[in-house]
Order: C-alpha cells, then sequence, then structure tokens
C-alpha cells in the first residue's frame, strides 16, 4: 500500500517543498524496480552483531533509510556532534517500497530503518529485524505506557516506537461553514464538495475509512463487508476530483479544493500556517499509526544503530525534532516539554477518548487480494 | 634434421599465422564495437526480461515465497474486464496522445525545418527541447497550476468573457499532460526526417503541375513517412507507460497499467506474478508496436540514397 507516499505539504517552506520532492521523487522511482535476485525476497538472515563490543565507542559511518520528514540534516548535525559518527540518509515513500528494497538486497547498507507498525509485525515474521538488546537501549522507559508493548511488536521486542499520527480530513473553514465532523459527511454533503474532494490514494486507509463509516473494522476481512464498502465508496466516487496521496496542496489551498483525506503529519502543518484550513479526525474514529526504529538483521555498523536509536530517546532531542518537523511522539518525557501550543493542538494529540476509537492498519492476510480487486475496480470503473 | 625442416615449418606456418590473425581481427572487432552494448543489453534488458517472463508465470507469486508451480494463471487474469479495462484505457491514452503529438508536432517540425530563417535554427531547436531538461514531476506539477478550476488557464478564459472549463482531475487532463511532455521528441524525430527533404522533387511536382496540397500530400508526406512512424511510435511506447501524468492529472478514473503494476509490486496485494505478467502485456504491446514499423515504418528506406 502506498502508505503515505510523501508526507510532506508542498507549499509550506521552501525545505519542506524540497523534501517533498525527495519523497515523490523517490515515489516514482520506485515504479522502476526490477532489481531482484533469483531467490525472490529471501532475505540473508546475518549473525548479530557481537554484543562484547558493546563497551566500544561506536564510530564510522550510520546509513538511515527513513521516511522523508523523520530526520532533517539538523539532527544529523546534532547527532554526528555528539557521536563522532556520519550520518548518511536515504528516504522512502511507503513501507512496500522500503521492504521491497530489503528483500531484494538493495538495503545491506542500512544500519537502521523506520518501519510502521503493521510492517514490524510483517518484518519479524519474516526474520528480517534485530531483537534489541534492551540493556543497550537507554531511555526506553520514557516512553507512554500506551506504546510500552504494543499489539504489532509486544514488549518492544525489535522496535522503538518513535512517532505516532492519525489519518483525517482537511478542510477549507472559510467555504465549509457547518464544518465536517465524521467521515459521513462526505456522503451527506456530496453535492457541496462534488468534484472538490480528494481522498487517499491508498486502499487500506480509503477502503478502511469507509469501512469505519459503515461501522465496521479497518482491518475487516470479511467479503461481505468489503462489498459493501466498495458500493459505498462507487456512490461516493462521481463527487470525487481525485485519489490522491500527494499534490492535493496546490488545489486544496488555491481553493479549488475544499476537503481532502491526509495523513496528520501533512495535515496538520497546513493548518498551522493557515487557520483558514483546520483538520479533524472523524469523530467515529480513523487510523492510528506509529512509525518505529529498528535495526535490520542485514544491519552493518549496529553500535552506532543503537547510539541513534538512544540519541533520539533524549527527551530533549525528541522535542527539538518534533517542534521542527511536527510529528506526535510517543516519548512521554519529551512531551513535557513540548511548548503549550503544541501539546493542546488536539489533532497532534488527540483525546484519549477519541484515540481509543481509532485503529491502527493491520496485516490482512489473504483479504490483501480482495482489497486490490476493490481498488483497481473503484479507480477503473 | 632441424635446419631441414625450420624453413618448411616457417614457410607453413607464416600463412597459417596471417589467416588466424585476420579472422581474429575481424572476430574481435565487431566484438569490440558491439560488446559493451552488448553486455549492457544482456544484463539490463534480456535477463531481467527472462525473470519478469518466469515471474510472470507463478501464480499469485509473493516476494518471499518459494516458487512451487508454474501456470498461466496470471496471464488468464488479465482477460477478466476490471483489468481489460484499465489495458484499454492505457492504450487509449497513448493513442490519442500520439495522434494530438503527430498533429501538433508536424507543422512545428516543418516551419523548423524548411521556413525558419536558417541561422536561427539550431536555437529555436533548443528551445523547444529546454522543458526536457527539468523534472517531468516538476513540469506535471506545473500543469496543475495551470489546469486547476481557478488556474491560469480558466483566468484567461473568464477574462476573454469564456466559460471556465473544468479540466483539472479529468482525462483530458492526461492528453494535455501527456501532449505537453512528449512533443519535443515529436518534433526533433520529424525535424530530423523533414530536414532531408528532397526540394527538388517539389519542384519537379510543381512543374508537372501539382498545387501545393497535392504535392504536400504526394511529395512531402511520402518522404517523411519513416520519420512519422518513428515519431509516432517512441510517443506511443513512453506514453504507454506514463506514470506521472495520470497520477496526478488523471482524477479518479484514470487507473492506467503502469500503475496497476506499481500496486501489484509496491500495493497492498504484492502480488509479484501478477504484477509480472502485467509487464509482459506491456512489453509485448510495445514490441507489437516496434514490430509494426520494422514492418510498415521504412518501406523505402533508398529515398534518403
Amino acid at each position: 500500500m502506498p502508505r503515505r507516499l510523501s508526507r510532506n505539504s508542498s507549499l509550506l517552506t521552501n525545505t519542506s517543498r524540497r523534501r517533498f520532492l525527495q519523497g515523490s521523487a523517490a515515489a516514482l522511482a520506485g515504479v522502476g524496480l526490477s532489481n531482484c535476485r533469483r531467490t525472490i525476497g529471501e532475505t540473508e538472515t546475518v549473525a548479530p552483531a557481537d554484543d562484547t563490543t558493546a563497551a566500544a565507542p561506536a564510530s564510522g559511518t550510520l546509513q538511515i533509510y527513513t521516511w522523508a520528514d523523520y530526520t532533517d540534516d539538523e539532527l544529523a548535525a546534532q547527532f554526528t556532534e555528539a557521536t563522532g559518527i556520519d550520518v548518511k540518509i536515504d528516504v522512502y515513500d511507503s513501507n512496500e517500497t522500503m521492504l521491497a528494497k530489503m528483500q531484494a538486497g538493495g538495503g545491506e547498507n542500512y544500519s537502521l530503518i523506520y518501519p510502521s507498525d503493521y510492517m514490524v509485525t510483517e518484518m519479524i515474521g519474516l526474520d528480517m529485524l534485530t531483537e534489541l538488546d534492551q540493556s543497550r537501549l537507554v531511555g526506553l522507559d520514557k516512553i507512554r505506557d500506551k506504546w510500552q508493548s504494543p499489539v504489532y511488536d509486544p514488549d518492544n521486542t525489535h522496535s522503538v516506537p518513535y512517532s505516532w499520527g492519525t489519518t483525517g480530513l482537511l478542510y477549507n473553514s472559510e467555504v465549509l461553514t457547518t464544518p465536517p465532523t465524521d467521515w459521513n459527511y462526505l456522503w451527506d454533503n456530496s453535492d457541496v464538495l462534488s468534484r472538490k474532494m480528494t481522498l487517499l490514494d491508498d486502499v487500506r486507509e480509503t477502503m478502511g475509512a469507509v469501512l469505519s463509516s459503515l461501522g465496521y473494522s479497518y482491518n475487516a476481512t470479511d467479503p461481505a463487508e468489503l462489498e459493501e464498502a466498495y458500493q459505498r465508496l462507487l456512490e461516493l466516487k462521481p463527487s470525487l476530483a481525485s485519489f490522491k496521496s500527494f499534490g492535493w496542496q496546490d488545489e486544496l489551498l488555491s481553493g479549488d479544493l475544499l476537503l481532502s483525506m491526509v495523513y496528520s503529519v501533512e495535515g496538520i502543518p497546513v493548518s498551522l500556517e493557515n487557520p483558514t484550513f483546520k483538520y479533524v479526525i472523524p469523530e467515529s474514529g480513523s487510523s492510528v499509526w506509529t512509525d518505529t526504529m529498528v535495526i535490520p538483521t542485514s544491519a552493518p555498523n549496529v553500535d552506532a544503530a543503537y547510539e541513534w536509536i538512544n540519541f533520539n530517546l533524549q527527551p530533549k532531542v525528541s522535542q527539538e525534532t518534533v517542534e521542527r518537523l511536527f510529528f506526535a511522539t510517543p516519548n512521554g518525557e519529551a512531551m513535557t516539554l513540548l511548548s503549550k501550543e503544541l501539546l493542546d493542538n488536539q489533532n497532534l494529540f488527540p483525546p484519549e477518548d477519541l484515540l481509543a476509537k481509532c485503529e491502527g492498519i493491520a496485516p490482512v492476510g489473504e483479504a490483501n487480494v480482495l482489497y486490490d480487486e476493490y481498488w483497481t475496480k473503484v479507480k477503473s470503473a | 634434421m632441424d635446419k631441414g625442416i625450420r624453413p618448411i615449418a616457417a614457410l607453413t606456418k607464416a600463412p597459417t599465422l596471417t589467416t588466424v590473425g585476420r579472422m581474429l581481427k575481424s572476430g574481435i572487432r565487431p566484438l569490440g564495437l558491439l560488446g559493451p552494448a552488448g553486455i549492457w543489453l544482456l544484463l539490463l534488458v534480456v535477463l531481467p526480461t527472462l525473470l519478469i517472463t518466469e515471474l510472470s508465470l507463478v501464480p499469485g507469486l509473493r516476494p518471499g515465497q518459494p516458487i512451487e508451480s508454474y501456470g498461466f494463471l496470471n496471464y488468464l487474469r488479465i482477460l477478466e474486464p476490471t483489468y481489460l479495462q484499465v489495458l484499454q484505457r492505457s492504450a487509449t491514452f497513448a493513442t490519442g496522445t500520439t495522434l494530438l503529438c503527430l498533429g501538433f508536432g508536424f507543422p512545428v517540425a516543418y516551419w523548423l525545418a524548411l521556413m525558419a530563417p536558417k541561422r536561427w535554427r539550431n536555437l529555436l531547436l533548443v528551445l523547444f527541447i529546454l522543458p526536457l531538461w527539468t523534472s517531468s514531476l516538476l513540469r506535471t506539477y506545473a500543469w496543475i497550476t495551470l489546469l486547476r478550476s481557478s488556474g491560469v488557464i480558466n483566468l484567461v478564459l473568464t477574462t476573454l468573457g469564456l466559460p471556465p472549463q473544468g479540466l483539472m482531475n479529468t482525462p483530458w487532463a492526461v492528453y494535455v499532460g501527456m501532449t505537453y511532455s512528449f512533443l519535443p521528441y515529436m518534433v526533433l524525430i520529424l525535424y530530423a526526417s523533414l530536414e532531408r527533404l528532397d526540394l527538388q522533387l517539389l519542384e519537379a511536382a510543381a512543374d508537372l503541375g501539382a498545387n501545393p496540397r497535392l504535392a504536400f500530400w504526394r511529395v512531402t508526406v511520402p518522404q517523411t513517412l519513416p520519420g512519422i512512424a518513428a515519431g509516432c511510435l517512441l510517443v506511443f511506447v513512453t506514453s504507454l507507460g506514463d506514470f506521472v501524468v495520470p497520477t496526478l492529472l488523471g482524477g479518479p478514473n484514470s487507473m492506467t497499467i503502469s500503475q496497476l503494476i506499481y500496486n501489484q509490486f509496491l500495493g497492498v496485494a504484492r502480488n509479484w506474478g501478477f504484477g509480472s505478467s502485467l509487464s509482459m502485456v506491456l512489453i509485448l504491446m510495445v514490441s507489437m508496436a516496434i514490430a509494426l514499423l520494422l514492418k510498415y515504418g521504412d518501406r523505402n528506406p533508398d529515398i534518403y540514397s
């Protein structure tokens, strides 16, 4: 699933625009992927690094493979200054792109990657992740209780939660005077929104939202429920401008679109820069996701990877990164350092009762085929 | 004994050496010339294609799975109406784009090759190719700005008192974007072809009483037919596999074969088997277009001599 194809808004600042283009370029480069070895996707299991080296200071270069907007030059520079380790960062645009590259053997240089929740589960199943040596992690106790033993990786044996967010609706509050509060708004106001709204070009998010609006789970596998969701999405389709995970910014900011379904990482920065645009999490619940830091089994320089994880677990570092890049941190102590303005932003840190209604997207096994078939039908009917 | 044999050996040996040398030389020279490109093609075209062919024959192959059995199920699945519709849409987009490029490109190339002042020609050509130096992604984003409801095009239209058009997120936007993207290729190829046009033949046609229109259709067009065919082929092939334009400009009904293939490899299904069979179909469609060009495109190659 091309989840969060590029999680940036292009019109904010020059740097975010540049990062955005990197993301999209990576997305498009993914199309040309054809580099796979004879044993399709078989991963090499490399013996975990010798733990006796733990005492020696890490050095050399750390190669990181991450989303476009989780790291910036400043973070890398701070890390290099603190540890003497050089950082090289490559970005990907979707979990699937990352997985494909790792499976094809193109990711052997990476010591650290940032998969999302469901991808952590999947990669553990594929034996691609190193079991973390808990004694080498400093500051994991500062992570909020909610993330101490997440469903996707109980007890955080293979991953360290880094950020989290939701999916919601970003809308033009000047035109839409009755603001959307829930998914049903899209169907109820399809005349006003006609060809002025976009949904994510992301099967699981968009089908999930429709399923959610019908009272089903984001991770439904029952063919009857999926069929019902497909029909309901078809109903909405004549009013859709497009399915877009990126490229909606221009049209939304110019007023040509009134509403876009977006990931919070992209929506919230727009709403902070321009009060006309408001981000809302549908009250019946949307999807909530967590991105993590993991060490692949093929990783060189494991010591440097541990250094990076511990560096990012520091509340001060986490707080500063969040204030630059606007994502929600699971680090409880970092939250106490955050500016009141960000902390009070209910979109960034939604209230517990709303969060309780949100669901994490989980692997659906064989139902993937059905999701994909319905998606192709939706997009070409 | 030795002394007696040596000259004979030398005599018999000498011609053999030169023959072998000649043979080696005649063998090495083409090898040296073709080798680098040959290895390139072998490693990056032939082998991957063979690999895709193999994967396409494994029904429902997902990465990480062992290959268990072979079959044609992936190909049969393409025949389902949903997927045929996607294929048909891609072919329609590509055909339409090709015709539009030919329609817009021919007059431009004609003017550049035959009517533009000679000393400006190269500069004009460079100007025409200039957009190709920027990323196609950027150029497509620029079209969003132009095409959207309150965009530049509608601003011009409403200023002129004309009704605004809802072009963005429609198939028309795809045609506009793709035609723009691939027009320079068409113009370049047509220009190369028109530049070599034998003007004496046109004079002869005029002498024999043909009016300019007749001369154009009976002399100019047949002479540039190979160029037209090559240009059309290039545009057709590139637009058939285009991903950026339909994704960004196309609206909710714009799934093309390249997006479908993307979804099979990196989307939710991760069905590499089906994705490979779709890729094979794309390769086949392109090969057919090239075969048609080889058969009909250059019927009369001696016109250049």
